[in-house]
């Protein structure tokens, strides 16, 4: 390439001021103003192209913002990237103070000594979240994992799973520390990916751990309960019992039905007591149009109810449970006259 | 050691220095520098200076025009350079002084 030496000053310039781009416009031009003029005399007085004699551009313009940027007039307004380091120099500088500070809670003059101990049980934890992911990639037997790292529901598989994710990821561990920068930057990345994807499986089991006494019966369509809306209890006699409680032998409540309510008019209500019926006014065994305190009433042992019938046996498949699938009852109809009160009474 | 460290410390006096007697124009400046014995002070480095001292109030420019090459801008001390030149050229002798001294009792001792 044949240049003028005026040429190659002008690229020279450029190329300098292209390096000091981050400093406003208006200081850079003042900086740069004689520098055609200056690099001219340079250029002028020997022999040899400007960059053999003073260096690259890049490295001109460095020395020329070290030594011109810092005092008198020229202030030198903070970067981006410097505000970022700084507050990475702050934020690291306050970590260090707080790893002295917990350092005795450990036993240890840092707190981080104690979390180097640890390391090992990272890496077997590690070994184990990546088995765990691994088993759900490749299982596609449709039946849940569990904890273990099952495929197609073999333990066999998930322990030789587990037993090789644990082994190559205490390897790797071992190794960590000799890695060239990238492979260690990405072990670092797999590492993340690793706890997040673990958190959410985390959060997702524990969910399911506590929600299991519910989640069947509102989701799963097997479930005979599954359709069940509302909960009506009648005593022996027939008669409704209002605000019962029901609860399994654990004494943990049993949600069933939809705690909400259309009432006759069809408003809307949110029903906020774990009590059933949600709905007492659509008691299925209800006489239409009685109210309390009738003969209605008075028959059958229940303000405005008649009661679905006669106590079946246990035995008897049809009726096992009247009060929760009442349709599947054994109650012919609830015909006002059937008679309800057991002898038993008493 | 790394004289362009030790430079870092003492280009601004050098520059004023350097004009004491005379007023120069930036690469005359760097010609009288490097003549005097400091042979690694780069250009950019005396050319950022002058910028920065012109800034600071110690240094006053005029332009004289040239026939054979561009114009070119003279540098010139006013008082409050001279009276910086003053004041840091104490500094630097008390500093230099005080190395010297350290110096030779740390190769007597």
């Amino acid at each position: 390439m044949i240049t003028t030496a005026q040429d190659e000053i002008n690229l020279y310039v450029f190329a300098v001021r292209a390096a000091l781009g981050d400093l406003p416009e208006s200081l850079r031009d003042e900086l740069l103003e004689d520098l055609p003029e200056h690099l001219a005399e340079v250029a002028a007085d020997g022999e040899g192209s400007l960059t053999d004699r003073l260096g690259s551009p890049e490295a001109y313009a460095a020395d020329l913002r070290m030594s011109a940027g810092f005092v008198g007039g020229f202030p030198d307004p903070p970067g981006r990237t410097d505000q970022f380091k700084e507050m990475r120099d702050v934020a690291l500088a306050r970590l260090r103070v707080a790893d002295v500070r917990l350092g005795p809670l450990f036993g240890a003059e840092r707190a981080s000594e104690f979390l180097v101990q640890l390391r090992p049980a990272w890496w077997v934890l590690r070994g184990y979240l990546a088995a765990m992911v691994l088993a759900w990639m490749l299982d596609d037997s449709g039946q849940p994992i569990g904890l273990l790292p099952r495929i197609g529901g073999s333990e066999a598989v998930a322990l030789l799973l587990l037993a090789a994710g644990v082994l190559g990821s205490i390897w790797l561990g071992r190794r960590s520390v000799r890695l060239a920068h990238w492979p260690q930057m990405a072990l670092y990345a797999g590492s993340v990916v690793l706890v997040l994807v673990a958190l959410g499986g985390f959060l997702s089991a524990d969910s399911s751990s506590r929600g299991a006494p519910y989640a069947d019966v509102n989701y799963d369509n097997s479930n005979p309960y599954g359709n069940v809306e509302d909960l009506f209890v009648y005593d022996e006699q027939g008669r409704l019992v209002n605000n019962a409680r029901i609860f399994d032998q654990n004494g943990s409540p049993l949600r069933l039905g939809n705690s909400y309510c259309y009432d006759e008019s069809g408003n809307y209500t949110e029903v906020e007591t774990l009590t059933y019926p949600y709905c007492a006014e659509r008691d299925p065994f209800r006489v239409p149009g009685a109210s309390a305190g009738t003969e209605a009433g008075e028959r059958s042992g229940a303000p405005g109810t008649n009661g679905p019938g006669p106590v079946p046996p246990l035995t008897d498949r049809s009726g096992v449970s009247p009060s929760v699938s009442p349709s599947a009852s054994a109650s012919p109809s609830p015909s006002a006259t059937s008679p309800s009160v057991s002898p038993s009474t008493r | 050691m790394d004289t362009t460290q030790l430079l870092k410390g003492v280009l601004d006096l050098a520059c004023l220095a350097a004009l004491r007697d005379e007023d120069g124009y930036g690469y005359d400046i760097l010609r009288r520098l490097r003549t005097a014995g400091l042979t690694e002070v780069g250009d950019a480095s005396v050319y950022g200076t002058l910028r920065r001292l012109f800034n600071a109030g110690l240094l006053t420019t005029y332009v004289v025009p040239s026939d054979e090459g561009p114009h070119r801008k003279y540098y010139a001390l006013n008082p409050a350079g001279r009276a910086e030149l003053q004041r840091s050229g104490k500094v630097w002798h008390g500093f230099a002084s005080t190395m010297d001294d350290l110096l030779r009792e740390r190769e007597t001792a």
